[in-house]
């Protein structure tokens, strides 16, 4: 389980695969505007990335991986 | 077809033949200086015969690819492995485009992308190479690198929108490259898609950034996908070296001849040989009224033979070329099938030096492509399969080309997982080629023959290399097409080999002369496996037909005079001719060997060319006409 929904956010969990980017997407249809929280995440398939990038929720949490941390934050925010 | 490009095919692969056994010798001997130097020529002239096609793309190609093979020459970079498979890349799309021009008369629409895709693998581009000068530096490169100090690497990954599909992560590769500096990912269609817009699954991002590795470093995250990537390297590049004269080929001492000619010339003298024969009858008739006459008939006779017999040898050498045209463009496609595949093949070649009558040559590129295709597509397991097996994940296929006595063997063997004869036999049931009987009483070398019915595919699933099970049996009427045979080997688990073989010299035929229902016939000796006389009471009623103890098989025994339509005569003893029909022994049963004899045998035509079992006729000395016999056919 990787992406976990709950009342206050979209959890992104440890490795998330490319199949993940469809259930995200469907959490985000469902209710834009919901906050993802990416503190969980060790790493996002570049297929993951392209819904947040597309989508644009609002984004919480650091991610404890260097690359995602580095690299990834800064184009979400 | 315009006489200069028709040349320009045969010179152009000749320098890529050329150019690819360099890089083999650079694959073994990294930095052999005579290598480069050969490979460098190659390209050079290459260079110069694609400016006057319409090939822009392959003369920038060839021209980079020249650029990084004169500063391996100098020195100024060595090439290592990976530099030298980016060549063969280059060589390769080169002698695509060869094709290209030779089907279409010009490149295929792609051909800048793939040009500038082939450019950006070569080793040590960005170090030296004009291009890559802060001048020739693309905006998009620019700007990435705009306020960063020192020398830095940009680079434009463009993943393809199905990679998600194929278990690629973009992302995760990005991830891989080293002293990452910058990293941006757009999208490739301008600007991200609306939220009920987006495919998930469906690739469109573009990846930029930048890196302070050298552009080696950064090249070798990419390596999977040289095609996706474009990398720039911003600085003020030194001016490139301008590059030496280049030596200039030897002059050539080959001559190229029309084949027609020496086909023209083959004809004639077979003609000449067989007027010669009729020099014979001709002293046997003196000799009755002049015996002096008689005997000066006879030496002119034997000087004149000598003389045509010299002759014939020369003919016949001059329409033996090297295997190695035929056999150069394989290693190529078997790269392109083994990546198509996602299979790792190591395929060698051996004994391509080989000389074989211009026919075979001709004939055998065909068949033999296909055996490779068969032979990876196949042949070769996945990985997961091979790693069980505790075998290499390299797949190796081996082609060896031999010779042997009056014949030339060509071998394709692979390390893959075996025909299964008891598979083969359940599928050709499954086909409805024969009764499951009849299958089960096959032998298991006969079952393996089974693939070369028609209609036969043991492929579950028909992948785009194999295609669909058309094949096998053209492999094999190909090869009977050049008088030859085709034996197949494979042991379960480890591996299948095919074994062609065929006569080293098409010029003229050894036949073997019987006789059967009081007429005369050709056989043409290498579908001849022994002659033995046997004993009458040795042949057995077997049901409705005969058969025969031979070195502890049994044999069927077929009447030649009765499969000619004639009848046979029997006496107290049984001469019988061996053959090989689809890999099982059939005896012939003929009323009388008589000579061995060489001659030319024509290919039927006229009326002939409809009767099965006839492989063609040849003229005698005096006169008369033997048709020669096709065994196989025949007893089919």
């Amino acid at each position: 389980m990787t992406v976990r929904i709950d009342a206050d956010a979209i959890h992104l969990i440890g490795r998330c695969a490319a199949e993940d980017a469809d259930t995200l997407l469907v959490a985000l249809q469902d209710a834009p505007g919901r906050t993802v929280d990416l503190g969980a995440a060790q790493r996002l398939h570049l297929a993951v990335a392209q819904v947040l990038l597309a989508a644009r929720p609002p984004i919480r949490g650091m991610p404890a991986a260097d690359f995602l941390a580095r690299y990834l934050l800064n184009l979400l925010q | 077809m315009d006489e200069l490009l028709a040349q320009f095919l045969v010179e152009g692969r000749d320098l890529v033949a050329q150019a690819a056994a360099a890089f083999d010798v650079l694959a073994r001997d990294p930095g052999n200086a005579a290598a480069i130097d050969d490979a460098f020529r190659a390209i050079h002239t290459l260079k110069g015969s694609v400016a006057i096609f319409p090939m822009a793309a392959a003369e920038r190609t060839l021209h980079a690819f020249e650029d990084v093979l004169e500063r391996a020459r100098k020195g100024s970079m060595a090439l290592d492995g990976a530099g030298t498979v980016a060549l063969v890349a280059c060589l390769d799309g080169v002698d695509r485009w060869i094709d290209d021009v030779e089907l279409r008369g010009a490149l295929g629409e792609d051909a800048d992308g793939v040009a500038a895709a082939l450019i950006a693998g070569l080793p040590g581009r960005e170090a030296a190479a004009p291009v890559s000068s802060s001048a020739a530096t693309p905006d998009w490169a620019r700007q990435l690198a705009d306020g960063a100090e020192g020398p830095v690497v940009a680079f434009r990954y463009t993943p393809d929108p199905d990679c998600f599909f194929r278990g690629e992560d973009p992302l995760a590769i990005v991830a891989t490259i080293p002293d990452l500096r910058r990293l941006d990912i757009r999208s490739a269609e301008g600007r991200w898609p609306a939220l009920d817009a987006i495919e998930p699954f469906r690739c469109i991002s573009i990846l930029e950034g930048l890196s302070t590795a050298s552009p080696e470093a950064v090249r070798a995250a990419f390596r999977m996908m040289p095609d996706q990537i474009a990398l720039h390297r911003i600085e003020a590049a030194a001016p490139a070296p301008a590059p030496d004269a280049p030596a200039e080929a030897g002059p050539t001492t080959t001559l190229r001849i029309d084949a027609a000619r020496v086909d023209a010339l083959a004809d004639g003298l077979g003609e000449l040989l067989v007027a010669v024969n009729a020099l014979a009858p001709l002293a046997a008739r003196v000799e009755a009224q002049n015996h002096a006459l008689a005997a000066a008939v006879r030496t002119a006779q034997a000087d004149i033979e000598r003389s045509a017999a010299n002759l014939q040898r020369s003919v016949a050498a001059v329409r033996l070329v090297p295997l190695a045209p035929t056999l150069r463009r394989l290693p190529r496609l078997a790269r392109e099938i083994a990546a198509t595949l996602g299979k790792p093949i190591a395929f060698a070649m051996l004994g391509d030096g080989l000389e074989v009558d211009k026919q075979i040559a001709e004939g055998l590129s065909e068949p033999l492509l296909h055996l490779l295709r068969n032979a990876i597509d196949h042949g070769i397991e996945d990985a997961a399969t091979r790693a069980a097996a505790g075998k290499p994940a390299e797949g190796r296929v081996t082609l060896t080309a031999s010779r042997e006595g009056d014949a030339v063997a060509i071998t394709l063997a692979d390390d893959g997982g075996g025909i299964d004869p008891a598979r083969i036999r359940a599928t050709a049931v499954a086909r409805g080629l024969l009764e499951a009987e009849a299958a089960d009483q096959l032998s298991d070398p006969a079952a393996l023959r089974l693939i070369f019915a028609p209609g036969f595919s043991t492929a579950e699933t028909v992948t785009g290399v194999s295609g669909r099970g058309v094949g096998m049996d053209a492999v094999q009427a190909a090869v009977e097409k050049l008088l030859g045979t085709i034996a197949i080997d494979s042991t379960p688990g480890q591996g299948t080999r095919f074994r062609l073989r065929f006569p080293a010299n098409a010029l003229t035929t050894r036949l073997l002369v019987v006789e059967a229902a009081g007429d005369r016939y050709g056989v043409a000796l290498d579908q001849v496996v022994e002659t033995v006389r046997v004993a009458q009471s040795a042949l057995l009623p077997i049901g409705e037909g005969t058969a025969c103890v031979l070195r502890g098989r049994t044999v069927p025994v077929l009447s030649l005079a009765r499969l000619l339509g004639g009848t046979e005569q029997l006496g107290a003893h049984a001469k019988l001719l061996v053959t090989s029909a689809e890999g099982e022994r059939v005896a012939l049963r003929v009323d009388d060997f008589a000579d061995r004899i060489d001659a030319v045998v024509r290919p039927p035509s006229g009326l002939l060319a409809g009767v099965s079992g006839i492989g063609g006729a040849t003229l005698l000395g005096d006169g008369g006409v033997l048709l020669v016999l096709d065994l196989p056919a025949l007893v089919a």
